[in-house]
């Protein structure tokens, strides 16, 4: 077995609170995603999977257990400019507009802005026309697509995607979510996806993880079994809705499900 | 269209509460309700103008200006660079900030004799003009360059980026907000230092011409030499408010 990409071995987190106790977001997560595997992340609201999103990216270090990216420390992914990162909030600098805001990564990196790339980028992401405009003139769901391309921009070899088409309408999202497909089976990048539609995890994933709160653990593991690349009409397939109904009853709380 | 109307609303409003007020100096100024000491506003706006006095006030006002300036200049440059010094080299911080709150904790007036006897007596007021600004802007910088949110520090972080990077691209954009309001409430500061350091004995300048005037007891001059500075900083802070409200609708 190749080292996988993504590594969590028992990771527990916990934040201290206020009062001075202790908060068990996660306990004993164990996760390998293998390199260019997508991979969903499903739960209920607070149960964690942000804080996930976080410890990949080395904004979080573990309570306890291990994180680890290629066999090393996640920080040397960020640092060598190698991952892509989506917030839940878009968080775009406001005083930039949309093309410079999705060009920052290479002036970060300390490349030169390859123009060609950015133009793309936001033509991919339906922002063609907007280049110009700065995030406060722009809707919820198209800050989102910009930070999409942000997040793109470099092309990473691991990308992180928090709830990226949660402002979306249904065919906007739809279309996002075949784009999204395109640009990963070309480039085959690791990405771990958090998304609260069962939908999206089915049609973009090869495995989908669901989550439980409180505190968060893995409680499925599903393996999604339609070939690439899928088309919309993958969604009226028998099988697909089967897949739907199991995740949804596995992610109704425990109480509820009989 | 409505935030235009508005803004437009505030400002006809600002000139008529202005205009109330000339209106009530004027009125107070003629009728003598406060006695010998209040000339109504069109006898100070002559002794202004009179060509006979243009060669006094154009002395007292190069004087005074340039006073402003070079210690308005010099406490900005002085502020935002030992904030940003302050903010690199960060062990130098704590040193900084208790250094410059024991010389804020000195009253200004009470440095100016300091100043006559320790340096030249010209130099006394664009020194007190500095001093009270750099400290406007030392707090201003500092606090902006902490106002960077914390979801922008992850993506920079994300981004890999060097100190330098996140310095640049984001702390002190994510700053100009704060520098710019804290470069607005400096220019009174900067015209109070000017003004009382030349109470003290420059040779020349507004302050000078207040004190003298006082001193003679020759009233227009002293309301011409106050109008002038009061006019000269108002009409300062509005355009500061102006570049303050189109900095804050570009970087917030
Ligand atoms: N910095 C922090 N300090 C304290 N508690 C935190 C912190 N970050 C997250 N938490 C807690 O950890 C839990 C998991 O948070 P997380 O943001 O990972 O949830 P999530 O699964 O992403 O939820 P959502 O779907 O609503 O985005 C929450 O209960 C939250 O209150
Ligand atoms: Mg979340």
């Amino acid at each position: 077995m190749t080292v996988p990409a993504i590594r969590l071995e028992h990771v527990g987190k916990s934040f201290a609170l206020d009062g001075g106790k202790q908060f068990t977001a996660l306990s004993d997560i164990d996760l390998s995603i293998g390199k260019g595997e997508f991979v969903a992340l499903l739960g209920p609201s607070g149960c964690g999977k942000s804080t996930i999103l976080r410890l990949v990216a080395a904004l979080e270090a573990p309570s306890s257990g291990r994180v680890s990216i290629e066999g090393a420390d996640p920080q040397a992914l960020s640092r060598s400019h190698r991952l892509g990162v989506a917030f839940q909030d878009h968080a775009l600098l406001p005083w930039l507009d949309v093309r410079a805001n999705v060009a920052l990564p290479f002036q970060v990196a300390g490349k030169k802005v390859d123009t060609a790339r950015v133009e793309e980028l936001i033509r991919l992401v339906g922002l063609s026309g907007f280049e110009k405009a700065r995030p406060r003139q722009l809707s919820g769901g198209m800050r989102q697509r910009a930070s999409i391309a942000r997040a793109l921009a470099l092309q990473p070899e691991v990308l992180l995607l928090d709830e990226p088409f949660g402002a979306l309408d249904a065919v906007t999202r739809r279309q996002m979510n075949v784009e999204l497909q395109r640009i990963w089976s070309a480039q085959r990048i690791t990405t771990l996806l958090v998304t609260h539609s069962v939908d999206e995890a089915l049609f973009l994933a090869d495995r989908v993880i669901v989550m439980s709160g409180r505190p968060g653990r893995i409680i499925r593991d599903i393996t999604v079994p339609f070939e690439r690349p899928r088309k919309p009409s993958v969604m009226r397939d028998p099988a697909f809705h089967q897949l739907v109904d199991e995740l949804t009853l596995a992610l109704e709380p425990e109480g509820e499900a009989e | 269209m409505t935030a235009r109307s508005d803004g437009l609303q505030r400002f006809m409003l600002g000139l008529v509460g202005i205009g109330l007020f000339l209106g009530m100096w004027q009125v107070i100024g003629v009728y003598r309700l406060a006695g010998l000491t209040w000339p109504p506003l069109t006898d100070v706006l002559a002794f202004i103008t009179d060509p006979s006095k243009q060669t006094l006030f154009g002395r007292a006002i190069t004087a005074s200006f340039s006073a402003v300036i070079t210690g308005y200049g010099l406490g900005v440059v002085a502020g935002i660079a030992l904030a940003m010094l302050g903010r690199v080299v960060a062990v130098l911080k704590p040193g900084l900030d208790r250094l410059i709150a024991v010389i804020h904790a000195i009253p200004l007036v009470a440095l100016a004799p300091l100043f006559m006897v320790a340096a030249n007596r010209d130099a006394t007021p664009p020194s007190i003009a500095a001093l009270g600004v750099f400290y406007m802007i030392y707090v201003a910088t500092t606090s902006g360059l902490n106002a960077a949110s914390a979801t922008h520090r992850d993506v920079f972080t994300a981004l890999g980026a060097s100190p330098v990077t996140r310095f640049m691209r984001l702390e002190l954009p994510a700053a100009l907000p704060a520098i710019v309001s804290g470069m607005k409430l400096a220019i009174p500061v900067a015209f109070i230092g000017a003004i009382v350091g030349e109470w003290f004995g420059a040779s020349r300048g507004l302050g000078l011409l207040m004190v003298s005037a006082m001193q003679n007891f020759q009233i227009p001059l002293l309301w011409s030499a106050v109008l002038i500075v009061t006019a000269s900083s108002l009409a300062l802070f509005g355009l500061m408010s102006l570049v303050e409200r189109l900095t804050y609708g570009r970087y917030q």
